[in-house]
């Protein structure tokens, strides 16, 4: 990414509600916002041309899951990392189309509510199993 | 009155398990609902209970077909973390690997792709081409499947006789510019049977954020080995492949080219394969605290990595997005509209890998 770019990048990254400032790590960015509003970073992503890769969900100890958005477009990937508020995110899935069965999954693991996903069903297990397969204490997950 | 026509999870064509319920007015798709995770087996969460050497073991069991391209991506984050710098010899060796299985999926996609068509005689022929790139892969590394080449830092075997691989490789390349070119490239019968249907518009092919020769045939230009070039690309100088129809035929004819473009790179690596030792360092490697992703180009598309080190042995994290993932649910786009008839043709033309998928 050229200067001009990621001058661009960081302006609209600045103007997003809780978000930080950002870190380049080896051939990424990085960024860490605990509070950052994600329905105004995904409409923010979208404008600049970004794709969602993925998401990545990690249990934390205090009960709330830490959530990654993996953006990228070209050489640049951009990661934010965030965490649920209460178990819960709003929903990108109604902005970025592909998100919609990355929230699904993270939901059926780690038992995360995504506020606002437009069809909010299990994606991997049966659904007469309990959701947060991956943060049962002691279980699947257990340490 | 719409009706639901239940198909799966066992599928007569695709070996492996979703299920697709698919409602219809007569015979034309109204909508269609995927239930996936048949296939789920954890691996996320097995890979942070294991070593890294372990893991690469594991995450090479991931897919039965595209294997190498997990090792490679799960390598590339770990080297990223350590800032280990792997050996150009070995660099190449990974290049060629990864084209040869590039060609290994698309000819066994190409295989079912053409019995889906009631094209036997191409199935018969395209398979027979498939053993033969098992064989050149099995010369190299001992295996026709989990070729266990990659190791963080480099390579776990030399490919000792270049000259030989080229041979087998211009046997496949005749074979391919034989039969599989024209076969659904020029064939009045592939043609009439598959030109028009399931078509993924550009914008359509954006707002599901395909990846792969799914996206390529509608016209968006995305590969990681241009994009993000990795191993060997940006010295062989890889040319991207697109098509702008988006129906099933453009994605035959993307991969039909991709074999073609395969076949020039990994016969340009294997005559400029540089000398030099295999792995970057002896012994065990030693992850220090950090976090990467990496992102490669599989068969079927952009595969992503996410790697996050606590420096013990174990990574505390992680994530693995496989191209299937992304590709599937635009199966409603292509669907809607189109006859039910068509729908084992569409699905095929995905490519789909649900062992990927649901990991």
């Amino acid at each position: 990414m050229n200067e001009q770019n990621e001058s661009i990048l960081a302006a609209t990254l600045a103007g997003i509600p809780g978000a930080a400032l950002f870190e380049v790590r080896g051939h990424g960015l990085w960024m860490t916002a605990p509070d950052i509003d994600v329905l105004h970073m995904a409409r923010a992503m979208i404008s600049l041309g970004f794709r969602l890769s993925t998401m990545s969900g990690t249990a934390q100890e205090d009960g709330e899951t830490e959530v990654i958005y993996h953006y990228s477009m070209a050489r640049t990937s951009l990661n934010i990392r965030t965490q649920t508020r209460g178990g819960a995110l709003p929903s990108i899935s109604p902005l970025e189309r592909s998100a919609s069965w990355i929230e699904r999954e993270i939901h059926d693991l780690y038992a995360v509510t995504f506020v606002g996903h437009p069809n909010p069903e299990r994606l991997l297990r049966p659904p007469q199993l309990e959701e947060g397969f991956c943060r049962e204490p002691g279980g699947a997950a257990g340490n | 009155m719409p009706y639901t026509i239940p198909i799966g999870p066992y599928h007569p064509a695709l070996e492996e398990p979703y299920k697709l319920s698919v409602s219809c007015i007569g015979e034309t798709v109204q909508s269609i609902r995927l239930d996936i995770g048949f296939s789920f087996r954890a691996i996320e969460l097995l890979a942070q209970r294991r070593n890294y050497l372990q893991d690469i073991i594991l995450v090479e069991r991931v897919c039965g077909i595209c294997s190498h391209v997990h090792t490679l991506t799960f390598c590339t984050a770990a080297e990223e973390i350590a800032g280990i710098r792997v050996p150009d010899r070995a660099r190449y060796i990974r290049t060629i690997i990864a084209e040869l299985e590039r060609l290994h999926s698309h000819l066994l996609w190409a295989g079912i792709g053409a019995e889906d068509m009631g094209f036997q005689t191409l199935f018969m022929e395209v398979f027979a081409l498939r053993e033969k790139v098992m064989d050149l892969l099995e010369a190299i590394s001992g295996n026709r499947v989990h070729y266990e080449m990659n190791c963080i830092g480099g390579v776990n075997r030399d490919i000792t006789d270049p000259e030989a691989i080229l041979t087998g490789v211009k046997q496949m390349r005749a074979g391919i510019e034989r039969d599989v070119v024209p076969g659904f490239m020029k064939s009045d019968t592939t043609r009439a049977r598959i030109a028009g249907v399931g078509i993924l518009t550009r914008e359509q092919a954006l707002q599901w954020g395909v990846v792969g020769p799914v996206a390529r045939a509608s016209g968006v230009a995305t590969d990681v080995r241009s994009d993000h070039p990795y191993a060997a690309y940006e010295e062989l100088g890889f040319k991207m492949v697109t098509r702008t129809e988006g129906d099933v035929r453009a994605r035959v004819v993307v991969r039909a080219m991709e074999m073609q473009e395969s076949i020039r790179l990994i016969e340009k690596a294997l005559r400029e394969l540089p000398g030099g030792v295999l792995r970057a360092f002896e012994g065990v490697p030693v992850i220090p605290p950090g976090e990467a992703t990496a992102r490669s180009e599989a068969p079927r598309g952009e595969i992503f990595y996410y790697v996050c080190s606590d420096g013990s042995d174990t990574p505390t994290r992680v994530k693995i997005r496989t191209p299937t993932f992304v590709n599937l649910p635009a199966l409603e786009a292509m669907s809607i509209g189109q006859q039910l008839a068509d729908m084992p043709l569409i699905q095929a033309s995905l490519d789909p890998c649900m062992s990927c998928t649901d990991r």
